[in-house]
């Protein structure tokens, strides 16, 4: 029944690839990568309660790894796209076993220096990641021989999304999401009941880093460009106003956040220009205050309140 | 029945600057015993509660788990080896449900690693079917079934304690540490506090046991640490206990009465 | 040897307003375990209300009112911090909230300031006219921009003065009970709510006087912000999260890593921009209490 349920989804999804056209395509398939974006970085910071400003770092580390591997490098995509992810890995590992060590804002600092440490990398790069201009005109190359172009591209990008999406869910509803939670809620109760708290952390940015270099893998391909600024602080701070407005630590609010927020600017900046950004950041103030379910909550309420008259 | 004693504590003393709080104390636990912990306030009994548990590392002293050294290892290790614990003020973790809670507390005893999760292994549904079948059964023990899929922050004091109890009692645990159990419970709830402790303690358990509460805790321990500044001044079975001079001056005043009033037949 | 001394005042002056903002955000973390990582953006609208308050008044000559602009600047910043630990800070402190919530909740602070900055005095840098003119100076061998002396003699003044307050005055030791246990020291009668709001106005004036002292070098403009902020917690970091003289040395240490390095290492310019990054986990990885380790709980 559950596989059904993720099978016409899916499908759905995917077909909606095959009716939009044009620039919708192209809004949709970015879409798609902040969606998935916000599932990792939900769990990260909406369910383990890590406050980290890296994941767009290392969705560049995916995005430029798979690139110069694959298309400066010339070494075979498979092997490109492997190796991108083991060093998103290794390098979110590196950052977390020092950072989790200490009390929590040094995360949010550590991963703050990391995000613009590889910005900084990233712009000096010279040939090998082409500097400010970053990197442009490659192409995916065949998939076990298959042309992956157009709609069928933007059906990777569902697969992205719902292969997140399933195991991050897996790991929500075990005891690691459990005791994840009770980190989050308190770290000396969770160790005195057994829990690991470092190694709990270290395993959750890391898998979390990593799929965000996968997204960021993916996004590459998106318009076969890829440039310093869409991995920097302007991005991560929109990625956590998702997960607030949309819902902290639950999956459907990150979604439902991510899909607002990177529309709305589209229907707003028409008509109040960059002013949207300061509406953004009232709203974020407002559902800390207020909301703190964030809308995900406020449905869940509604539904509450409608579900009893219903079955009645 | 003289087996190597479950908990040896020797020497222990904390210092926090210049206050001791806890001084060269030494005592053992047998498993299955009841050994309560009393003293006035600020005697020390948290803190050793705390160096127990490995929240504090002693400044001087040893304890010993089943032959084994656990001063000085992480808090999460000695929880691991089977040393579970209650808080004296109520720590629930607030975002979860109340069996969520107490699933928590089973946490040393599951093996799933990530990976084992992700690959979607079917031991991993079996251990935690069976890890919240026993919940059940504990939610059930401490009598708060009515409130399982409950959110914690809408209990009662009282509800909270025995929540605390049920997540310790969730790991298993061959020592279990309660810091005032009985704190704001009501009478009946505490006598079935009293029997609940008793089929713990049978069940091969050592309970180290703080409480105020003397006609709670006398007639129920099996032996009584007195402390006092930090430093014990008696050791015994209660009704030695409620005779010693030194721990009479230690209460003095109302404290002593219901000391004498809680002992049994006294 | 001249251009090593000239180099000095410059990584002095540098080092100076990354004290600055290390102080900004000591005076908010130490009581109150918050974070504040608006307070880049706070020292941007320091910088705009100085030049505003300037250019209102005296222009183009400006020796005379400069003093009004910093007072400016100290009230307006005051108010505004206040009014925020008011309206975000204190309804999650008092409803028991995590720490994170104040800290998530003064990100959408920091946009909200940032973005308005940009509304109210448009994308362009305004320039900030320097209180003693474009005047080289020589002190013995030292030798720098005016403004350069200038922001060394008022921070190190605001240095000694927080210093004082923290060690000499009821209010200071009241911040440092707090700091050290905050059940405790409610306890003892000291007023939480009071001691929080106290901390975010005097953490904002510090960190709009940094950002109008910066001004003259790089113009008042929306995107100080963050360069200042990132600067700031580097140099907290340097120097330990525990006291007022750590935050002036990890300034100080920072900017001369960053001058030294640029002037002497032979790397790309570009690449020189990673110091402070490098030099961050450098600490969070060997040193994480910092150089001057904060007091111990008594
Ligand atoms: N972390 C700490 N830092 C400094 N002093 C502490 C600390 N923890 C406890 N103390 C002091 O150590 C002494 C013993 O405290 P403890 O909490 O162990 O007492 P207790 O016997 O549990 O008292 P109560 O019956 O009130 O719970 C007290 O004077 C207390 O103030
Ligand atoms: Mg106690």
């Amino acid at each position: 029944m559950r596989a059904l349920l993720w099978l016409a989804s899916i499908i759905a999804a995917s077909l909606l690839a095959f009716m939009l056209g044009g620039y919708a395509t192209d809004v949709y398939r970015k879409m798609l990568v902040w969606i998935a974006l916000a599932l990792s970085y939900n769990f990260l910071f909406g369910v383990a309660g890590q406050i980290a400003f890296s994941q767009f770092a290392f969705a560049g580390v995916g995005a430029y790894g798979v690139v110069i591997l694959a298309h400066k490098l010339g070494l075979p995509f498979g092997v490109a796209l492997a190796g991108a992810i083991a060093l998103c890995s290794l390098l979110a590992f590196i950052v977390a076993v020092p950072s989790t060590r200490l009390e929590g804002f040094y995360l949010a600092l550590a991963t703050l220096a990391f995000a613009q440490l590889f910005l900084v990398v990233v712009n000096e790069g010279g040939d090998l990641t082409g500097g400010t201009g970053g990197i442009a005109g490659y192409r995916l190359p065949d998939v076990f021989g298959y042309t992956l172009r157009g709609p069928w591209y933007t059906v990777v990008l569902v697969l992205l999304v719902a292969l997140t999406l399933h195991i991050l869910l897996r790991l929500e509803r075990s005891s690691f999401g459990r005791a994840c939670r009770a980190i989050k809620d308190n770290p000396a109760v969770a160790a005195a009941m057994g829990i690991d708290v470092r190694r709990t952390k270290v395993i959750t940015f890391t898998l979390t880093s990593t799929l965000a270099g996968l997204a960021g893998a993916a996004y590459a391909y998106v318009d076969n460009v890829i440039n310093p600024p869409v991995f920097g602080l302007d991005n991560i701070f929109l990625l956590l106003f998702m997960i607030i407005v949309g819902g902290m630590g639950r999956p459907a609010g990150a979604m439902l956040g991510a899909v607002l927020l990177y529309l709305a600017p589209f229907v707003l900046e028409p008509i109040v220009g960059h002013a949207y950004l300061v509406l953004f950041g009232v709203l974020v103030v407002l559902a800390i205050l207020f909301q703190p379910k964030g809308l995900i909550g406020l449905i869940d309420r509604l539904v509450d309140r409608l579900g009893p008259e219903q079955r009645a | 029945m003289t087996t190597a004693p479950l908990i040896k504590v020797e020497g222990l003393t904390k210092r926090f600057g210049g206050l001791v709080a806890v001084e060269d104390l030494s005592f053992d636990v047998e498993s299955g015993e009841i050994l309560a912990l009393i003293g006035p306030n600020g005697a020390g009994k948290t803190t050793t509660f705390n160096l127990i548990a490995g929240v504090l590392v002693p400044s001087a002293g040893h304890i010993a788990l089943d032959g084994q050294r656990i001063d000085g290892m992480p808090v999460h290790r000695i929880a691991g080896l089977g040393m579970m614990r209650t808080f004296q003020h109520n720590m629930p973790f607030a975002g979860m449900s109340l069996t969520a809670n107490v699933l928590i507390g089973s946490h040393r005893k599951l093996r799933a690693s990530v990976l084992d999760i992700l690959a979607g292994r079917s031991f991993v549904r079996d251990e935690e079917t069976q890890a919240r079948q026993r919940a059940g059964e504990l939610i059930d023990f401490v009598g708060l079934n009515a409130y399982r899929g409950a959110d914690v922050t809408t209990l009662s004091f009282g509800e909270g304690r025995l929540l605390e109890i049920a997540r310790a009692l969730a790991g298993s645990p061959r020592v279990i540490l309660l810091d005032e159990p009985a704190a704001g419970l009501t009478t009946a709830e505490i006598s079935r506090l009293s029997a609940m402790i008793r089929r713990i303690a049978a069940d091969g358990v050592s309970v180290l046991l703080v409480e105020h509460d003397m006609h709670f805790l006398l007639p129920l321990a099996h032996r009584v640490v007195v402390l006092n500044f930090g430093r014990k001044i008696a050791e015994g079975g209660s009704r030695d206990i409620v005779r010693d001079p030194a721990v009479k001056e230690a209460y003095l005043g109302e404290a002593a009465g219901a000391l004498r009033e809680g002992a049994p037949d006294a | 040897m001249d251009d090593f001394l000239e180099l000095t005042v410059s990584a002095m002056a540098s080092g100076c307003i990354y004290g600055l903002m290390a102080l900004a955000y000591l005076i908010v973390l130490r009581p109150t375990s918050i974070i504040n990582f608006a307070i880049g953006e706070w020292s941007a609208t320091g910088a705009f209300v100085g030049v505003g308050m300037l250019s209102t008044l005296a222009w183009p000559r400006f020796e005379g009112p400069y003093i009004l602009a910093i007072v400016a600047v100290v009230v307006v910043l005051g108010l505004l911090g206040w009014a925020v630990e008011r309206l975000t800070v204190r309804p999650l402190i008092r409803r028991g909230a995590a720490v994170t919530s104040p800290i998530l909740a003064l990100l959408g602070v920091l946009v909200i300031f940032r973005e308005s900055l940009t509304l109210i005095y448009g994308a362009d840098p305004l320039p900030s006219p320097p209180p003693f003119g474009f005047k080289r100076i020589e002190i013995g061998a030292f030798a720098g921009a005016s403004q350069q002396f200038f922001i060394i003699a008022v921070t190190l003044s605001l240095f000694a003065l927080v210093w004082l307050f923290f060690e000499r005055t009821v209010w200071g030791r009241a911040f440092e009970a707090v700091a050290l246990n905050r059940r405790a020291a409610a306890l003892m009668g000291i007023n939480l709510g009071r001691v929080t709001a106290l901390a975010f106005a005097g953490g904002a004036a510090v960190a709009g006087l940094a950002g109008l002292l910066m001004s003259p070098m790089t113009s008042a403009h929306y995107m100080m912000g963050l360069p200042l902020a990132i600067q700031g917690f580097t140099a907290l970091v340097i120097g330990g999260v525990g006291r007022v003289e750590g935050a002036l040395l990890g300034g100080l240490i920072l900017a001369f890593v960053e001058q030294l390095g640029a002037r002497y290492l032979p790397i790309p310019s570009g690449l020189t921009l990673a110091f402070p990054f490098a030099l961050l986990i450098l600490f969070l990885l060997l040193r994480p209490t910092g150089l001057i380790a904060p007091r111990e709980a008594r």
